[in-house]
């Protein structure tokens, strides 16, 4: 370069290099464009989609519950709801008051909401929206869908809520669902393999994921929970969520609905019969064991715990002298009273400790060992049979038919009867109740048996208790002479593994005697509940038992003054009523037990109750072919067919 | 340089012949109208329009975020402001830069040490300098002034006896000095872009080719040295990160620091494809995947909305800018014009050369904004000033500049 040099020439010579050079870059750098869109391109737009592409767990749909005839008792509901994204509120403290201004919140509630907040904050999920208030009214909807455009980070919605249309009507055999608590999630995780209770807990984290946490919704919780699915959600850098593709291949698979036996309309008829009364009545198929009724109340709306109860509302629940969460039809425990009086006639002929013809001469009292022993009829039934012993249940008749059957004779019968065994049928807190015999006694007790207990034994009082339930069931094989029962809840649905039939043997006879007493009960002169006998129905009575269950003893002193008519004495202390049944008399189809609490006499309260619901049991063919056995009654598949 | 000052070119008749001609029509090629009459608008429309696809693609990626969909109305305003800034350098007769060289370089030299020492830390680096309620990284004139300066310096004492090797090493005094300064902040990107702006107008002034290989090979040699010695520890990471991801084990590290950045921005160049996913329909741009997106990775949103043909495009008008430019280094008739706008060129060049590479994950991340169409003011500002400096060239192509002497 040195000899000869031309800057002209050389300038120009080095901006020609210069400029090639430049090319060629330029030509690097548009290749490299093109290695990475042409030829990588496919891999890198799969990458970019997988990148924003988020798999979420949509919850299931859950199965509805139908009664017998499949009207819903559980389904859902679209409800509104205002939620607010804690990341996008500048002053969460003044956007709850703007909420506030235009639907009612309690202090508990923005108190909780405030705390849902800070919480998801501290999580670095403040883009998860915060439930502020579900199940708005219209009204409220309205106005918060109005004024939600200016409240930034404010979303008005609407979601699928379980609901309870019947209310109250269902609580005790259906439950309830909830948010799982940590208690369901080891429930419902047990005997899972991890993966399995993984994928549960993952589940049951969604913030629409319910579970049964009562009732028929906890039992047949596999049944109706459904199998998750995923949803496929567009996320930016940050995980926020900005679109959802619909793919149905990962769609939630919903649960199966469940029919339960009971018919919604006959369950709504008894409620209304108690008349605000607490009590509880069970209604039974003889034939197929269907329960067609099964009420317990007064009861708790389990669409109130849906979203979570308050801690006020439950304690007010249970601090409630009338216990509205108390289980009675399956899980209240009674004194028989004269209801049992047929066990115990029945313990004696089995036995052969009577005959039907033996008579007792009742005047009113029973003198046993140092003690006497009083009829609930105060001059005495004069001398009875079997038959007038039931008819008027006389408790001489029955203190004498007992002390020769002796205790063990009568628990045993009791036991055929379904007496001492708990009978879930897949709800939550069924009850055994107690049959007592001297066994028992030394066992619970480390005491023998006294005679005198077997008088009370006789006449349905002393350790012995019993549901409803089971007093309908008895009524039944009695009504049945004896035949096997199957008592079912569960329609369709899940198999209820305690689920057996009462079948231990019962002489027809004894049960044609036991009905014919019954008969003599509603139907003949000196009948305890002549007045309730006739259904109102143009011809067909029932046949029946009365039954007085005693809250507390009655002194002497009363006995002496007179004072035995509950009417004087506080409501709380007066005797429960029972009375069961069934109908028609000659043809028998349905079999009913009714407990009025505090009612006094069976034959005052508990019949007309038990009267009127039969009747529309009659009236309106409760026990007829339910909606289940129609889908259920396919053609014979291809690989049954005929054999060639 | 005692006698002419400028070379006598083969090209320089015609170019006179031109200018006479126009010289002639209007009669007052001295004065502004003529002047801006005279200004090459097709060229000059293809700045504008590479400004506005940046704005465009700046609304793109920043449209869904609250806080930064304002941007694109701030980055029209710098353009508006810049672009009257280039036309009014443009105005400026070749004299008065060359005047103004020495004085432009010991201004940035000062800038640089006030940096130094009260400057604004930012990013991990000292690049701010708070001038009142203007923030302004000094780095930045640094790179038109070393050029300015170096332009000044060749056109002295370049006479047509040509290069001697003594003269070079003036021209490297003037480039180390603020490039130095530069790397101390520490900003390696823009010091390196210094010294290749630099080395680029050293090798036109006729630096021997001996001595440029054993200066590459020197460098060769230090690339160990100075990765061990000399970066700062993010430095370091940086390169490390872009060694990993050329060498294929990309994959293993994604969503890490600048590992995620350069496979996020390669996820969103590559799955543009021929065509793109169309205006305001990237899946990596709309969701804030690529960090920096709407500064040094804009072109990642061109790639993944308009796809290679969108991204060629860009990269064709650059081609188009600097060639012209090159042309009019060639066309001019002082030494001080051909240098000047040779290095304003390369600067230019250099910015999109080492910001493509860098987005293309072809070099290490280094901070280099692609001029005209990344958001931020100071690089807009100094690319603005490159295009009028050497729109000044063009007007003034033919201004001998008979200035002797190094002052």
């Amino acid at each position: 370069m040195s000899k000869g040099f031309h800057p002209d020439q050389e300038f120009s010579r080095r901006m020609l290099m210069a400029g090639v050079g430049g090319g060629v870059v330029w030509a690097g750098l548009v290749a490299r464009l093109f290695q990475l869109q042409i030829l990588e391109g496919k891999k890198y737009d799969e990458l970019a989609n997988e990148n924003h592409i988020k798999l979420e767990l949509a919850p299931p749909q859950r199965g509805r519950i139908l009664d017998r005839f499949g009207k819903p008792l559980a389904s859902h509901r679209r409800a509104g709801r205002v939620t607010v994204i804690p990341e996008q509120l500048k002053d969460p403290a003044a956007t709850i008051a703007s909420i506030r201004q235009l639907i009612e919140l309690s202090d508990g509630q923005v108190e909780r909401v405030m705390e849902d907040i800070r919480r998801a904050r501290l999580r670095r999920a403040a883009f998860l929206p915060v439930i502020v208030a579900n199940e708005l009214s219209y009204e409220d909807f309205a106005r918060m869908n109005v004024h939600a455009v200016e409240l930034p980070g404010v979303q008005v919605e609407m979601a699928l809520t379980r609901s309870y249309p019947r209310g109250r009507d269902f609580a005790h055999v259906l439950g309830y669902v909830a948010r799982a608590s940590q208690d369901d999630l080891e429930r419902l995780t047990e005997g899972k393999t991890s993966d399995e209770a993984t994928t549960i807990e993952r589940m049951f984290r969604h913030p629409d994921m319910r579970t049964g946490r009562q009732g028929m919704e906890r039992f047949a919780e596999e049944w109706l929970r459904g199998k998750p699915g995923f949803k496929k959600l567009v996320t930016n850098a940050a995980g926020r969520v900005i679109d959802q593709i619909p793919d149905e291949r990962l769609a939630p698979e919903a649960g199966k609905d469940l029919f339960i036996t009971i018919d919604m309309d006959l369950q709504r008829v008894a409620i209304e019969r108690f008349e605000g009364e607490s009590g509880a009545a069970v209604v039974v198929d003889i034939e197929s064991g269907d329960i067609l009724s099964m009420v317990s109340t007064p009861a708790f709306d389990p669409n109130d715990f849906v979203n979570g109860i308050s801690g006020t509302d439950y304690a007010a629940l249970r601090e409630d002298s009338r216990a509205p969460l108390y289980p009675r039809a399956h899980g209240g425990v009674y004194p028989p009273g004269s209801t049992f009086k047929m066990v115990v006639a029945t313990a004696a002929l089995e036995t052969g400790a009577i005959k039907p013809t033996d008579k007792v001469h009742c005047n009113g009292y029973y003198h046993f060992g140092n003690r006497t022993w009083h009829c609930w009829k105060k001059g005495g039934h004069g001398t009875v049979d079997l038959h007038g012993g039931i008819k008027g249940s006389c408790d001489v008749y029955f203190y004498e038919v007992a002390r020769r059957a002796g205790a063990q004779a009568i628990a045993d019968t009791a036991r055929k009867f379904g007496f001492g065994e708990a009978w879930s049928l897949g709800m939550t807190g069924a009850r055994s109740g107690l049959v007592p015999d001297p066994e028992w006694k030394m066992r619970a007790r480390k005491e023998p048996w006294y005679e005198g207990e077997t008088l009370n034994f006789g006449i349905g009082q002393g350790q012995l208790g019993v549901t409803p339930l089971q007093l309908a069931l008895m009524t039944a094989r009695i009504a049945t002479e004896g035949h096997s029962l199957k008592p079912k809840l569960i329609g369709l649905g899940p198999k209820d593994p305690d689920e057996h039939v009462l079948d231990a043997h019962l002489d027809a006879e004894i049960m044609k005697l036991m009905k014919s007493g019954m008969y003599g009960v509603t139907s003949e002169w000196g009948g305890t509940a002549r007045s309730s006998g006739d259904l109102g129905l143009g011809g067909p009575r029932l046949a029946g038992k009365t039954g007085t269950a005693q809250v507390r003893r009655i002194t002497a002193a009363e006995r002496a003054t007179g004072v035995r008519k509950g009417e004087d004495i506080e409501r709380e202390l007066r005797d429960h009523a029972l009375f069961v049944a069934y109908a028609p008399a000659e043809n028998p189809k349905y079999a009913i037990s009714v407990v009025v609490e505090h009612g006094e006499g069976g034959s005052r309260t508990a019949a007309p109750v038990a009267r009127d619901i039969l009747a529309h049991a009659i009236r309106t063919n409760s026990g007829r072919k339910p909606a289940w056995t129609k889908s259920a009654s396919i053609k014979p598949s291809a690989d049954e067919g005929t054999p060639t | 340089m005692s006698r002419d000052g400028s070379f006598s070119g083969y090209s320089r008749g015609e170019a006179r012949t031109r200018t006479a001609r126009s010289l002639n029509f209007d009669g007052t090629s001295s004065g502004l109208l003529g002047k801006m009459a005279r200004l090459p608008w097709g060229v000059i429309l293809l700045i504008v329009a590479m400004a506005l696809i940046g704005i465009a693609m700046l609304y793109s990626s920043t449209y869904t975020n609250p806080a930064e969909q304002h941007l694109w109305k701030l980055q029209l305003i710098r353009f508006v402001i810049c672009f009257g800034i280039m036309i009014a350098l443009a105005m400026l007769p070749l004299s008065w830069w060359m005047n103004l060289s020495w004085l432009a370089y010991a201004g940035t030299i000062l800038l640089l040490l006030a940096v130094e020492f009260f400057g604004v830390t930012g990013g991990g680096a000292q690049r701010w300098l708070r001038i009142g309620p203007v923030a302004v990284q000094p780095s930045e004139f640094a790179k038109l002034a070393v050029i300015l300066a170096l332009a000044r310096y060749y056109h002295a004492m370049l006479g047509a006896n040509g290069s001697r090797f003594l003269i070079h090493i003036g021209a490297a005094v003037i480039i180390l000095i603020p490039a130095a300064l530069v790397f101390l902040q520490p900003d390696l990107g823009t010091a390196l872009a210094i010294v290749a702006s630099g080395g680029v107008v050293v090798f036109l002034a006729g630096l021997s080719g001996r001595i440029i290989l054993a200066g590459a090979a020197a460098a060769a040699a230090a690339v160990w040295p100075v990765y061990q010695f000399v970066l700062e520890p993010y430095q370091r990471g940086r390169v490390d990160t872009f060694l990993a991801q050329l060498f294929g084990s990309s994959g293993a590290s994604t969503s890490l620091g600048e590992s995620y950045q350069i496979e996020q921005a390669k996820i969103a160049i590559g799955a543009g494809g021929l065509n793109g996913k169309g205006w305001l329909q990237g899946i990596q741009s709309q969701q804030d995947y690529v960090p920096e997106q709407h500064t040094d990775f804009i072109l990642t949103v061109i790639a993944e909305e308009f796809g290679f043909l969108g991204a060629t495009a860009i990269l064709i008008g650059f081609a188009i800018l600097l060639g012209w430019s090159l042309y009019i280094a060639f066309q001019s008739a002082s030494n001080f014009g051909r240098f000047a706008v040779a290095g304003a060129t390369a600067t230019v060049a250099f910015y999109v050369v080492f910001n493509v590479a860098m987005v293309l994950g072809l070099l290490p991340v280094v901070g280099m904004p692609l001029p005209l169409i990344s958001y931020g003011g100071t690089a807009m500002l100094t690319a603005m000033s490159c295009f009028g400096l050497i729109l000044s060239a063009y007007l003034h192509r033919d201004d001998k500049l008979n200035t002797t002497g190094l002052f």
